[in-house]
């Protein structure tokens, strides 16, 4: 303790008098007492007097007087330099984009809407009368209801600049676009369809390769439709083969009624004068016409359009034909190609389909990884699998028929002789030789000319009388005119009609008309070659190969005019296959090479390998020998090496 | 269709705007035919305001931006006028105090009637309470919108818009 009271020191400063002050006792902070321990503090005292002397100056009663104030009025007022300061308001720079003006055309006449399809009917707003309005169910259960997912249209990869980003980013989605307000569309299409016209509206390259039936030729001229009333196009070219010129001006009418289009048809002066027309915004032409009218033109003066459409681009697959270099040369600024088979025997003719494009450059080879990557990009393709989930199904089903004695007997000897007639020829044996075989007995399995029997009429008649009974239709295929002709006359109590190459353009379409609207019609024979693509024939629930194509995807075409959008029930297909000939043969060969490409490749695509049947695989149908010193020797083509 | 036709077709503006944390507010202004279609669009760079503006105009300082700066600037910038500025958010309604075109904001469907209110497309509008003719004249035009008109959708276009021009840049700082 006494350590600490000897360390207490004394706070001293100096007053204002010059006298030391003590203001206490203060303690150094290193010394400061342990909790509970007392500290005595001692304290000094120190006298503060001081003495002074008081002299005798004069001034003590001076002091005393009360001083002598005279107030005076002074100017309180002050000037004070204060400074203001207001907000600056920020400097804002502007972008601006403004949209072409949108074209608008006369609507035609009012019509009925096709029965085939569901109209569109849009929500129903609620009437203002009817406020105050209860709760609506939705309400009540306290959840929104989900919303139909809009399609918006998305900038394509390659637009570069930010005014084409934004001119699609800022269009409405297309079901506001087309259901019901500025732009009437008469039926509402799919989600896929949505999603397919907006893919194309906003490409300048694109390859619309859905599976057939999906509605390539709605969403084309939907697209068409869109760019040509947004101010995007002003002259359109459509291409398309020589059949189809009827489907293509029907759907016009049907998706785009007040779009003016016209064909081009007539002498070649008409056709110039019709690509050089003004005010027309869609033109439709087929390729044999397209290509003779491009070479009458000087070179360099063919109009330009804005956008060229082809459809069934396989056409151009050749990429060195007349056809192909006509529709590179088209003068255009978007180049968009429609097809259910992209690939129909080998991966190069997509290249063909890329070069008209312009995707890659002329006469380029890209590789497999490249056409691939250059798929995602360009190519929109979907499968009835992938978007049709609720589609009526396709029932599949072989008739394997046993030849009548008389065609078995016309069957084999002709097999018989053609054979010893090839195997004569030795090594001078071509395919067309042996596909001439092919043919005959094919020919046979259809119907003997000479006794007149055919075990497939004896199975479609009865197959009909019940189609027939039942108000159904039915299309039938096969690859001849002339067993088509043949089986006019035998189906005439079903109502047939006919439909092939031999049917002049014009009266084609009165025929489909008839066959869909005339109760008494239940049968419609075509060829592969006319009827297989491009046709609407949902409202058929049979459809019969009477013979078979070489290539499975043509005969799906062919199938796939009635199995499509639109179908309201199964579509029941029916392969008549003759047991123990050429029908047999070639059918296990085609299916072989479909499984192997499906457990390949998946379902739905060939990138690889051609469904047709190849000269090695035309030879294997027969075993041919020829003779080899003692023995004999196969001859034909070898096979090509497992991949 | 005519020119004068054109001219007395309605049409809708919609001013919306982005936030971008880095750089600041982009507004935007989407003038549509009155099917949604679009006919003119303007947006403005980014605007950032500083720590002054942040402090003095405190919770005002949203309102001020959008309404007074981007909202009137756009307004004065776009060539084909809109006769209906919609927005998003009633606190922007103050922008019809700074230019001469109705300003109105959505609102929930009034439970009996409401004079205020008025119906356009599948949506309800509330109009400033100053300018109390506003509505009158919209209600003119406003049968030109079909019933089914969703007038929200426009937004989501502008949002989509005004995000691209924040990737790209172009969309430096004002």
């Amino acid at each position: 303790m006494d350590d600490v009271t000897e360390r207490v020191d004394r706070l001293v400063t100096r007053s204002v008098t010059g006298d030391d002050v003590v203001r206490g006792p203060h303690f150094t902070s290193d010394v400061l007492p342990v909790t509970g321990d007392e500290i005595t503090v001692d304290c000094e005292s120190t006298n503060l007097s001081v003495s002074t002397d008081v002299y005798a100056a004069g001034l003590n009663s001076a002091l005393q007087r009360w001083s002598k104030a005279e107030p005076q009025s002074v100017s309180l007022h002050v000037v004070v330099n204060a400074s203001g300061w207001k907000p600056p308001k920020p400097k804002v720079l502007t972008f601006g984009l403004t949209f072409p003006e949108a074209v608008t055309f006369l609507p035609s006449a009012e019509k009925k809407p096709d029965e085939d399809l569901r109209p569109i009917v849009p929500p129903k707003p609620e009437p203002e009368s009817a406020i105050p309005a209860g709760p609506t169910e939705a309400e009540l259960l306290g959840v929104e209801m989900p919303k139909k997912p809009l399609t918006r249209i998305k900038p394509p990869k390659d637009s570069l600049s930010l005014e084409d980003r934004l001119f699609y980013l800022l269009q409405p989605p297309l079901q506001t676009w087309l259901a019901g307000q500025e732009l009437i569309i008469p039926f509402e299409p799919f989600p896929y369809q949505y999603e397919g016209i907006g893919w194309l509206f906003s490409r300048s390259s694109a390859l619309l390769a859905d599976e057939m039936g999906l509605g390539k030729t709605m969403q084309t001229i939907t697209a068409i439709r869109l760019l040509v009333r947004g101010g995007q196009a002003r002259r359109v070219l459509l291409v398309c083969p020589k059949p189809l010129l009827p489907n293509w001006q029907r759907e016009f009418r049907t998706w785009a009624e007040e779009l003016p289009f016209v064909v081009v048809e007539g002498d070649t002066d008409r056709r110039k004068l019709t690509y050089t027309m003004p005010g027309v915004p869609v033109l439709i032409a087929n390729y044999e016409s397209l290509v003779r009218d491009f070479a009458a033109f000087e070179e360099g003066t063919f109009p330009k359009f804005d956008l060229v459409v082809l459809d069934e681009a396989q056409r151009i697959k050749n990429r060195t034909s007349r056809t192909a270099e006509t529709m590179r040369a088209l003068p255009r600024r978007r180049s968009w190609a429609l097809t259910g088979t992209p690939i129909e025997n080998r991966p190069e003719e997509l290249g063909a389909l890329y070069e008209f494009i312009e995707v890659v450059p002329p006469n380029a080879t890209p590789d497999l990884k490249q056409l691939q990557t250059l798929a995602k990009e360009f190519i929109l393709r979907r499968t009835k699998d992938l978007v049709m989930k609720d589609m009526p199904p396709r029932l599949d089903r072989d008739e394997i028929l046993e030849l009548s004695p008389g065609q078995r007997y016309a069957y084999d000897q002709a097999e018989k002789e053609g054979i010893v007639h090839l195997n004569e020829l030795g090594d001078q044996i071509s395919v067309q030789h042996v596909f001439e075989l092919v043919l005959r007995l094919k020919q046979i399995t259809n119907w003997d000319p000479l006794t007149n029997e055919s075990t497939k009429l004896d199975r479609l008649d009865a197959d009909m009388e019940e189609i027939a009974a039942s108000g159904g239709k039915a299309i039938l295929f096969s690859q001849w005119t002339k067993t088509i002709d043949w089986l006019a006359s035998r189906m005439e109590p079903y109502g047939a009609l006919v439909y092939h190459g031999g049917v002049p353009t014009k009266q084609r379409e009165p025929i489909l008309d008839q066959f869909k609207h005339d109760p008494d019609k239940h049968i419609l024979l075509m060829s592969y070659g006319t009827g297989a693509v491009g046709l609407n024939l949902q409202f058929a629930g049979y459809v019969f190969l009477y013979d078979r194509w070489w290539n499975p995807a043509i005969e799906d075409q062919a199938i796939n005019r009635a199995h499509r959008i639109g179908c309201k029930s199964q579509v029941i297909v029916t392969r008549f296959i003759c047991k123990d000939t050429i029908e047999e043969r070639i059918d296990r060969v085609l299916r072989e090479k479909r499984e192997l490409f499906a457990t390949i490749l998946g379902e739905g695509d060939n990138l690889n390998r051609s469904l047709s049947l190849n000269a090695s695989e035309i030879f294997g149908l027969f075993e041919l020998k020829a003779r080899h010193g003692k023995g004999t020797r196969t001859i034909g083509p070898k096979p090509p090496e497992a991949a | 269709m005519s020119g004068k036709d054109a001219q007395d077709q309605f049409r809708l503006g919609f001013l919306a705007a982005v936030e971008d944390t880095e750089r600041g507010v982009v507004g935007g202004l989407l003038v549509t035919n009155r099917f949604g279609r679009p006919l003119e669009f303007q947006c403005t760079t980014p605007v950032k305001p500083n720590r002054t503006q942040q402090i003095l105009y405190g919770p005002t300082l949203r309102p001020y931006l959008l309404a007074e700066v981007i909202g009137r600037t756009l307004l004065d910038k776009v060539s084909v006028k809109p006769h209906l500025v919609l927005i998003e958010a009633d606190e922007l309604l103050d922008l019809r105090t700074h230019v001469d075109i109705p300003v109105a904001s959505f609102v929930a469907k009034p439970a009996r009637d409401d004079e205020t209110i008025l119906r356009v497309g599948q949506q309800w509008l509330a109009f400033h309470l100053e300018f109390a003719a506003d509505r009158a004249a919209v209600q003119k035009r406003a049968g030109q919108v079909p019933d089914t008109a969703d007038l929200k959708e426009p937004f989501e276009r502008i949002r989509e818009a005004l995000t691209e021009t924040l990737k790209g840049p172009a969309a430096r700082s004002a």
